[in-house]
C-alpha cells in the first residue's frame, strides 16, 4: 500500500476501516534485538515501515515515514537525554507528525517514566513483557484513537488519583479525580480484564468503556493534581 | 615486580609513616631513609620541611587495606571489624608529638643560627620558636583530623595566635625599624598566616578532589547500570516471549528478571520500598516462589498506601494464588488495594474455572483456607467467574477494624 492511502484513512475512529489495510508502524527502540523481536511478533495487520534507535533518528524518521502508530521506548539515548518523552515533545512541534499516535513500551515500569511519556502525549503504555498478540491489538486500538492501559498503568492511575483513599470526582469535568465509573473500569483493567470483558462484567458497551478509558487518559495528561508528580517521583513500582 | 605506591604506612611507623612509606616506595632500608631525614633536618631544617611536606601531600595508607574488600565480599563487616579491633594494638605513645616538637625546635634553631652566625640571640630565638610551635600546632591539627572527637577550635585559635604573636614579637624586639624591617615584617606576617592556614586549604582541596572523584564514579556507575539493566531486562523479556510458555527457560528468565528488578529498584530510590512486612512484598515473594514451581506468571498491581496486612487476608490470598498456579497457570493477575480502612485482594486467572457449589467438601484449599478463614476474620470472600466467563476471580476484602476486633480469636 502507499502512504497516501494510509494517510487518507487516518483519523477515522470507530469500526476498523478498510479491512485489509495494514497499520503503518515505526518502532523506536535502541536495542536491535528488541526491534527485531517486535517486528517478528507483530501480527499480519501491522506493517512496520521503519525503525529508529535514538531520539534524533526518531524525530527525523517519523515525520518522513508518516506512520499511523509509533511504538516508542521510554528509555532512548540521544537528544538532550529526555528519552521517549523528549521524542513526543519534539514531534508535537512538527506539523507533519501531527496525526501520529504513540504507544509507549517500557521495560522499566518506574512510575515516573510511565507518567512522563503519558503526559507528553502517548496514548497508552505496555510493558515489554507483553506478547506479540497483545502489542498488535494495542496498536490497532491506538490507531483507532483509543487509549491502551495495561493492568499496571491502571494501577498507577488508581494510586495516583487517590482511588484507594475513596476520592471520587463529583463533576464530570473534574480533572483531579476519577468518577466512580472510571474507577470501576480502571479496577477491572487492573485485575487483568480486557475491554470487552470489562464491558460484559459491568453491563456496558465496549464503546462506553473506551470512552471512560479515554477520559481517564485525558485526566492523566491534563491534571494538575500535585500528588501525581510527587507520587510518580517518590514511588518506583516494580 | 611492581613498585609500591607512595603511601604513608600505618604499621611500624615512628612519626607519620613517611619514612617507612618512602623506604617501601624506593625499595631501600627504612633506617637509611630515617637517617637521611635526620641528617637533612640538622642541615638547616630541610629534612624537617621535606618531611612535613611529604606528610601533608602523601596520602595515608588505609589501615588494613585488605579489609574493605573482604568485608564487601563476605558482608560481615561487624564481625571483621570486631576481630580487627580485638587484636592487641601496640600502645601508642605521644612519640609523634614529641618528635615533631623536637624537630621543629631544632629546625628553628638551626635556621636562626645560620642566619645570625653562631651568636645566640634570645630576642630572636624565642619569637622564632613561638612561630614554629604555632605553625606546628596548625599542621598537627591537620594531621590529626582522623580523630574528630578532640575539640579543634581552641587549638586552631591558639596556633594562629602564636603565629601572630611570634611574628610581632620578632619585629618589636629587633631594634630600630627601617624600610626593610617593615617590608620584612609584612612578609613575615603574611607567611605566618599562610603557613597556619595552609593546612585547611590543603585539606579542603583534598576533600574536594575526593568528593569530585566520588561523584564521577557514582555517575559512571549509574549510567553503566542503567544501560546494562535496560539491555538485560529487554533480553530477559524477549526470552520469555519466545520460549514456550511455562517452559523451563521462560521460568529461569522470569526469575532472573525479578531478581534484577528487585535489586535495581531497591538501589534506585534508597529506601521507601524497603518496609519488609508490607503485604505487597509478601505477595511478591509468594508469587516468586510459585513461579519457580509452576508454569505461571503473576502480575501484581498494588494500589494505595502499603503497610502490614491482617494475617487472614494474606493467608487467603496466598492460597488463592496457589490454586491459580496449580489449576489455571498462564498469567494470573493479583490486584491489591489497601486503604487505612480496608484491604482487598483479587486473584484473577484465565484457567478452566471453578463452580463454588461443586467444590468437593474435601477440598481444603478453597473452603478452609479461603472462605472460612476470611469468614472467621470478619471479611468477605467471593469466587466469581473470571474475565470473559472463563477462569476464576477470587475477591477478598477485609475491613481493618474487623480484623483487629476478631484477630484474637483466630488460630
Amino acid at each position: 500500500m502507499n502512504g497516501d492511502a494510509g494517510g487518507g484513512t487516518r483519523g477515522v475512529t470507530g469500526a476498523p476501516e478498510r479491512p485489509g489495510a495494514r497499520v503503518r508502524v515505526v518502532i523506536v527502540d535502541d536495542h536491535q534485538i528488541f526491534r527485531t523481536g517486535v517486528r517478528a511478533e507483530l501480527g499480519p495487520e501491522v506493517l512496520v515501515v521503519g525503525e529508529a534507535a535514538t531520539v534524533d533518528e526518531a524525530v527525523e524518521a517519523i515525520p518522513r515515514l508518516r506512520p499511523e502508530v509509533v511504538l516508542l521506548d521510554v528509555h532512548l539515548p540521544g537528544g538532550s537525554g529526555g528519552g521517549g518523552a523528549e521524542v513526543l515533545r519534539r514531534l508535537a512541534a512538527i506539523p507533519d507528525a501531527a496525526g501520529v499516535r504513540v504507544l509507549a513500551l517500557s521495560v522499566s515500569d518506574a512510575a515516573d517514566d510511565v507518567v512522563s511519556v503519558i503526559r507528553a502525549g502517548a496514548r497508552g503504555y505496555l510493558t515489554k513483557g507483553s506478547s506479540g498478540a497483545e502489542v498488535t491489538s494495542a496498536v490497532l486500538r491506538v490507531r483507532d484513537g483509543d487509549a491502551v492501559f495495561s493492568p499496571r498503568l491502571a494501577g498507577f492511575v488508581l494510586d495516583a488519583f487517590g482511588a484507594g483513599l475513596g476520592e471520587i470526582a463529583r463533576a464530570d469535568d473534574e480533572l483531579d479525580r476519577l468518577s466512580a465509573r472510571e474507577q470501576e473500569v480502571m479496577r477491572m483493567i487492573a485485575r487483568g480484564y480486557a475491554y470487552k470483558e470489562v464491558a460484559t462484567e459491568l453491563h456496558l458497551s465496549v464503546k462506553t468503556i473506551e470512552t471512560h478509558v479515554s477520559s481517564v487518559l485525558r485526566k492523566l495528561q491534563l491534571s494538575n493534581r500535585h500528588e501525581l508528580t510527587a507520587w510518580a517521583l517518590s514511588r518506583r513500582l516494580l | 615486580m611492581t613498585r609500591h605506591p607512595l603511601l604513608r604506612v600505618a604499621d611500624g611507623r615512628v612519626l607519620a609513616g613517611v619514612g617507612a612509606g618512602v623506604a617501601r616506595h624506593l625499595d631501600v632500608p627504612v633506617p637509611a631513609v630515617r637517617v637521611a631525614f635526620l641528617a637533612l633536618a640538622l642541615l638547616g631544617g630541610a629534612g624537617a620541611l621535606l618531611y612535613a611536606w611529604l606528610w601533608v601531600t602523601v596520602p595515608a595508607e588505609r589501615p588494613g587495606g585488605a579489609v574493605p574488600l573482604r568485608r564487601a565480599l563476605t558482608g560481615s563487616g561487624g564481625v571483621a571489624e570486631g576481630i580487627a579491633r580485638g587484636a592487641p594494638a601496640p600502645p601508642r605513645w605521644p612519640v609523634a608529638e614529641l618528635l615533631l616538637g623536637g624537630a621543629l625546635v631544632i629546625a628553628g634553631a638551626a635556621l636562626v643560627l645560620t642566619h645570625l652566625g653562631v651568636r645566640l640571640n634570645l630576642e630572636v630565638i624565642l619569637p622564632g620558636l613561638a612561630v614554629l610551635v604555632g605553625v606546628g600546632l596548625a599542621w598537627w591539627q591537620f594531621a590529626d583530623r582522623d580523630r574528630p572527637d578532640r575539640a579543634q577550635l581552641p587549638r586552631v585559635l591558639a596556633a594562629l595566635a602564636l603565629v601572630a604573636v611570634g611574628v610581632l614579637l620578632f619585629f618589636v624586639t629587633s631594634g630600630q625599624p627601617s624600610v626593610w624591617t617593615v617590608v620584612a615584617a609584612a612578609l613575615a606576617v603574611l607567611a605566618g598566616v599562610a603557613l597556619a592556614v595552609a593546612p585547611w586549604v590543603l585539606r579542603i582541596n583534598r576533600e574536594l578532589i575526593a568528593e569530585r572523584a566520588g561523584h564521577a564514579r557514582e555517575a559512571e556507575r549509574s549510567e553503566i547500570a542503567a544501560h546494562l539493566h535496560d539491555s538485560v531486562l529487554q533480553t530477559l523479556a524477549l526470552i520469555q516471549q519466545r520460549s514456550e510458555p511455562g517452559g523451563e527457560v521462560a521460568r529461569l528468565a522470569r526469575g532472573q528478571e525479578r531478581e534484577l528488578r528487585e535489586w535495581l529498584f531497591r538501589e534506585g530510590d534508597g529506601g521507601p520500598r524497603g518496609h519488609a512486612a508490607s503485604i505487597e512484598s509478601e505477595l511478591r515473594a509468594h508469587a516468586a516462589a510459585l513461579e519457580a514451581e509452576h508454569a505461571v506468571r503473576f502480575e501484581i498491581v498494588a494500589v494505595g498506601a502499603q503497610g502490614s496486612a491482617p494475617h487472614a487476608i494474606l493467608g487467603a490470598a496466598r492460597e488463592a494464588m496457589l490454586n491459580a498456579a496449580r489449576h489455571a497457570g498462564g498469567t494470573v493477575t493479583v490486584y491489591l488495594e489497601s486503604s487505612p480502612a480496608r484491604v482487598s485482594v483479587d486473584v484473577t486467572d484465565r484457567g478452566p474455572g471453578v463452580v463454588v457449589g461443586q467444590i468437593p467438601a474435601g477440598r481444603m484449599g478453597v473452603r478452609a483456607s479461603i472462605l472460612d478463614r476470611m469468614g472467621r476474620a470478619g471479611g468477605t470472600a467471593r469466587i466469581v467467574a473470571g474475565p470473559g466467563g472463563t477462569g476464576t476471580s477470587v475477591r477478598l476484602a477485609l475491613e481493618r477494624d474487623a480484623a483487629v476486633a476478631t484477630h484474637g480469636g483466630a488460630p
